[in-house]
């Protein structure tokens, strides 16, 4: 699938700005099974600096700085992605999930080192008791890893309501697991938190997720969401992507952006103003599904 | 005094090597002390105090109301280390710092030595100071760690251990520094005949490194340095540090980048930063891209770096380093980077993270300390022999769910020296800190460092936050000793003219309210001896007039509570002055005022000569017992005291500071606050009194123009002559019209856009105050309307309150606001 993805911020600032420094992870990254084919930020007003690095992570990190009084700020970030659906392993397939724990575990790691970043606390993800004892009841003796996370996906599904008043990004994760509401950045948080606590190497990713209207309706601009999953590390297999929120494996309706530890690693825009009043934000994105062949920018 | 000493039995004693047996690098530093004599001892000590005193060395403690400006402790006998023994301290130090600066390469680099199995991965990936944002920026010269400080022990058998490390921004060389010249001014002949090294070197180096690493400006490059604020624990170091090697002292909220640059706000505009040495820790130094929850740091600062434009020392990350569960893995370590064994060994350490070291910590609980692995200084280190059951199994539960995250470490029986105690020696429990710093290709050790001693001999914590002591440390030499001049190799004085000439906004908005400040503490202080002293006269026991019309405008002043305006006993009116005096707590005491007046000092020291500080360090107003049992006698005694002082300090301020822009704000200050006071102390008194014969006479005294009233006028006072000589007069520096003058040619001399007539607003804004005050009509101003207010006067005053709060409020947002900075 080749999809067509638009993502617009709006900061509105009830006092003029005269500084502001940003930081911007919004380009969907090269995968296997992901090509970014076109990708382009444009900044209202117009940054003085604009610079572009890699993060510890790899994500592409853009660091901006707009001078001068302004009252308004707009990053609008477009981008051609090209998503094939790549098959995860069969479930029994996957080795015991304690062979993984005992792997990430090793002082030295091997095939596994890249994956040491995602086993231990977060800045947002700090382990308690309960994570462990509600995980367990996935994590039985020797079952196979990817079985038991699609049973953890399951009842988390099951479990936890989707519930967009009930937190904010700044709600922690222990008032999650008690109110048991929340949305997909609290569940895909939550569960890594579940999988950490068993010993998973497990990432926060990042992205899009192309959404259906409701039955009968057209789709409205503006109407989709940020979407956030989760990535676990499974050897041999790599790193596979499961989305408590929707309770599935993704396939090729999911678009990556970045990833890492938590949302704190990884959040789309990130500011520091230089001015005393209040701001609001505001944030629209369209991911549409392109015909194949079907060129230039939106 | 030696023979009265006894060290303790199976603790090695830095003095004693048996009952009776000096040491022998001891012998020449005893047998100088024995010549003193205890009594002469003693003094020396109270001098030592009082050095420290004026100089205003200070040492906050957090959590303790009282803990604000806790005088420093340094005790009269230095260590003594001899030559031969420091050779091997400091080869040891030097390699340490070297292999802490490579393991920081590798961690912010290529991470070789989690991949070779050198480090366990958790050690890096675990560690809540690895700060990844950091990682692959480049550092200039691959220096990481510009100052690098270690804690040496020595336990019962004679052998030095280093028991911890700080890389984040190690503090104390400050402190080591001040310890040496309250010292050698108190023992210059001891100091001289021991031959003890020189500080100054070590330095110079650190400086000259510093200024070395400039990317930019490298001709005259700018270093600043960067502290948390006045409430941090070393503030004073901070400050004390930044004039000794010349740097600026700043705060984040004075830094800026712009461009990928950082600069400095000062009053004349951005000014470029090229080097910051940093006390702020790492992850609060800029909300962008580390901890979003900082005030303390700079948004954008690690672009700067990442860009190459500025250099910070310590290097941001460099903080991962301090952990104890390295300490583990350092002889391994130093083989692998160095090809060397280890010369000076940490205390024995064990990383939980691995199983054997694990059960081993378990099982010897009672012998070792657990700590939190990554160092983390919320966590208090866990003395099992001290711990109940259930305590002992609520921990070794913690350390068996999350085992790495703890270490266990040797407990270290402290070495002991003597310290200078009720008059006589005796042995304490000491940690040495010692500093490192690097230099273009190597690293240099301080020859000495900071000993800390702990407060009893039971008590082995160390710690300046728990109430220890300090030593000046004297490393030894076997030959004479150069003594390297502060001069650098250049011959310039180390002092550098730059932080003077520049001055940040927050620096110029705080000496702004100084200058208010001091000037009300004197208003407030000459308004309340004016009333003490009419009741402690003997004409005040019967009710004077003039006591009762005082007691009014005190009360429409605010300072007194409405009831005073009825009928009150004498003895009611002493209660509420000397509340007036000493209550801290009360609304517009003078102990209130004097406590801004310290708080303001203190951040910007800085900006005064050492004179000029000791005097504001004096200032004082504190009851030795509850204010309503102070004779008004020693009140009286106490204002006439602090206006004499207060008087010496405006009087430095004249004569000593530089006329800058820094004694421009300062003087601002001044004159607004004492315009201000007149203004409304002639609304309280002159427009309201029927009889205003009896408030004449106190309020030329308030104004300290009694005097020249009676040289001049000979007649009884009068009101026209006394508006004339406090409104008009512009020789009178107590007047009006003096106040006004000042402030037209300091806002003439302020940075500013002036409008197209070549004024500013504040010019503007002054030359209307005068001319509205020129022309006034004393006739006219004198006439009583009915009732016995005098409304012309009262108006004319009411438009130049107005008008000098209008006049404050421009100046600050002018000059001083602060835009805040808010993360999104």
């Amino acid at each position: 699938m080749i999809y067509g993805i638009t993502h617009t911020t709006t900061y509105e600032y009830s006092d003029p700005v005269s500084l502001s420094h940003h930081l911007l992870r919004l380009q969907p990254r090269e995968l296997a099974g992901q090509q970014c084919l076109e990708h382009d930020i444009a900044i209202q007003p117009r940054p003085g600096v604009t610079r572009s690095h890699a993060d510890y992570f790899g994500n592409q990190m853009i660091f901006v700085t707009v001078e001068g009084a302004h009252r308004q700020l707009v990053a609008t970030s477009r981008s051609r992605v090209r998503v094939e659906a790549i098959a995860p392993p069969e479930p029994e397939d996957t080795p015991a999930w304690e062979a993984v724990r005992e792997l990430c575990r090793r002082e030295t790691p091997g095939e596994d080192l890249e994956a040491r970043d995602f086993v231990y606390d977060s800045p947002l993800i700090k382990e308690q008791p309960e994570f462990g004892a509600y995980a367990a009841a996935s994590f039985t003796p020797g079952v196979p890893l990817l079985t038991a996370v699609l049973d953890l996906t399951n009842r988390i599904h099951k479990d936890f309501k989707f519930d967009p008043k009930a937190t904010t990004i700044a709600t922690p994760l222990e008032q999650v697991m008690k109110s048991r509401r929340g949305v997909c950045q609290d569940f895909a948080q939550l569960e890594i938190a579940f999988l950490r606590a068993m010993g998973i190497p497990a990432r926060y990713v990042s992205g899009y997720l192309e959404t259906d209207p409701p039955p009968g309706k057209t789709r409205l601009a503006g109407a989709d969401a940020s979407h956030a999953w989760v990535s676990f590390f499974c050897p041999g297999a790599g790193w596979i992507d499961v989305d408590p929120t929707n309770n599935l494996l993704p396939s090729n309706r999911h678009i990556t952006v970045a990833w890492g530890r938590d949302y704190s690693d990884v959040s789309p825009i990130r500011g520091v103003i230089l001015g005393s009043g209040e701001h609001t934000l505001k944030v629209a994105v369209d991911v549409i599904p392109l015909p194949e062949g079907k060129f230039g920018l939106l | 005094m030696f023979a009265g000493y006894s060290a303790l039995p199976e603790i090695y004693d830095e003095m004693a090597a048996m009952p009776g047996a000096l040491r022998p690098h001891w012998s020449k530093f005893v047998a100088l002390l024995e010549r003193l004599g205890r009594e002469e001892v003693t003094l020396r000590w109270e001098n030592a105090r009082r050095i420290i005193r004026e100089h205003g060395v200070t040492y906050n403690v957090y959590g303790d109301p009282q803990g604000m400006d806790r005088p420093w402790e340094l005790d009269l006998v230095p260590l003594l280390i001899p030559p031969a023994e420091w050779a091997q301290i400091e080869a040891g130090l030097a390699q340490r710092a070297r292999l802490f600066n490579l393991i920081l390469a590798d961690l912010y680099g290529p991470q070789r030595l989690v991949r070779q199995g050198d480090l366990p991965a958790a050690l890096v990936y675990a560690n809540p100071n690895f700060l990844r944002p950091c990682h692959g920026v480049p550092v200039p010269e691959d220096i990481y760690l510009h100052l690098h400080a270690a804690d040496v022990a020595r336990s019962s058998d004679g052998q030095k251990w280093v028991i911890s490390d700080r890389t984040q921004a190690p503090s104390g060389a400050g402190y080591a520094l001040e310890n040496r010249i309250v010292l050698s001014r108190i023992l210059p002949d001891e100091f001289r005949d021991c031959q003890v090294q020189r500080l100054a070197s070590f330095f110079r180096i650190q400086r000259d490194t510093l200024l070395g690493l400039a990317p930019n400006n490298r001709h005259n490059p700018s270093v600043v340095l960067l502290t948390p604020g006045p409430y941090n624990e070393t503030y004073f170091e901070h400050d004390y540090l930044a004039r000794y090697l010349g740097f600026t002292l700043v705060e984040g909220g004075d830094l800026t980048v712009r461009d990928r640059k950082v600069f400095i706000k000062t009053l004349e505009g951005l000014r470029p930063v090229d080097v910051i040495l940093r006390r702020v820790d790492d992850s609060f130094c800029d909300p962008l891209e580390l901890r979003g929850d900082s005030f303390l740091g700079v948004a954008g600062l690690l672009e700067a770096v990442r860009a190459g434009n500025v250099t910070i020392a310590n290097a941001l990350g460099s903080g991962v380093i301090e952990s104890p569960a390295f300490l583990a893995f350092l002889p391994g370590l130093c083989r692998r980077l160095l090809g060397e064994e280890l010369k000076l060994p940490s205390v024995a350490t064990w990383w939980c993270g691995q199983p054997k070291e694990r059960e081993y910590v378990i099982e010897h609980l009672d012998e070792i300390v657990v700590k939190h692995a990554f160092g983390s200084r919320a966590h208090e280190p866990y003395f099992g022999a001290k711990m109940g059951e259930k305590e002992r199994a609520k921990l070794v539960a913690a350390i068996r769910a999350r085992p790495h995250e703890f270490v266990g470490q040797e407990k270290v029986a402290l070495s002991t020296a003597p310290v200078w105690q009720n008059n006589k020696l005796e042995p304490r429990p000491l940690v040495l800190r010692t500093y490192v710093t690097a230099t273009r290709d190597s690293f240099a050790v301080m020859p000495g460092g900071l000993t800390r001693v702990s407060t009893s001999v039971l008590d082995p914590i160390v710690s300046m936050q728990s109430g220890g002591g300090s030593k000046d440390t004297w490393v030894l030499s076997d030959g004479p000793v150069n003594a390297v001049s502060l001069l650098s190799a250049s011959g310039q004085p180390i002092r550098s003219g730059r932080s003077s000439a520049e001055l940040p906004s927050r620096v110029a908005d705080n000496l702004f309210w100084l200058g208010r400040y001091t000037e009300r503490l004197e208003d407030t202080l000459r308004l309340l001896r004016c009333v003490v002293v009419r009741m402690t006269d003997e004409s005040g026991a019967d009710g004077a007039p003039e006591l009762n019309a005082l007691a009014q405008v005190l009360v429409r002043l605010d300072l007194l509570p409405e009831r005073f305006k009825e009928r009150f006993s004498l003895k009611e009116l002493e209660h509420e002055i000397l509340l007036l005096i000493y209550k801290q707590d009360r609304v517009g005491s003078a102990r209130q005022i004097l406590g801004r007046v310290r708080g303001l000092a203190s951040i910007v020291r800085d900006r005064f000569s050492a004179d000029t500080w000791s005097i504001l360090n004096k200032l004082n107003i504190d009851a030795r017992s509850r204010p309503r049992r102070i004779p008004l006698a020693d009140a009286l005694g106490l204002l006439n005291a602090v206006i004499v002082d207060l008087s010496a300090f405006s009087g430095m301020e004249m004569e000593n500071m530089t006329r800058g822009l820094g004694w421009r704000f300062l003087d601002f200050g001044r004159r607004l606050e004492r315009a201000t006071h007149l203004v409304k102390l002639f609304r309280a008194s002159l427009c309201h009194e029927a009889k205003i014969g009896s408030v004449l006479e106190p309020v030329l005294e308030i104004l300290d123009s009694l005097m020249t009233y009676r040289r001049r006028y000979f007649a009884g006072v009068q009101l026209p002559s006394v508006l004339e000589l406090l409104l008009l007069d512009e020789g009178n520096p107590r007047s009006l019209a003096f106040q006004f003058k000042a402030l037209k040619e300091h806002a003439a001399n302020l940075p500013g856009e002036a409008d197209t007539a070549g004024e500013t607003d504040e010019e503007r804004r002054i030359a209307a105050l005068f001319a509205l005050l020129r022309d006034a009509d004393i006739g006219a101003l004198t006439q009583m309307a009915g009732a016995g207010t005098n409304e012309s006067l009262n108006s004319l005053l009411a438009d130049f309150v107005v008008e000098l709060g209008m006049l404050s409020n421009q100046l600050t947002h002018r000059y001083f606001t602060h835009t805040v900075a808010s993360v999104s």
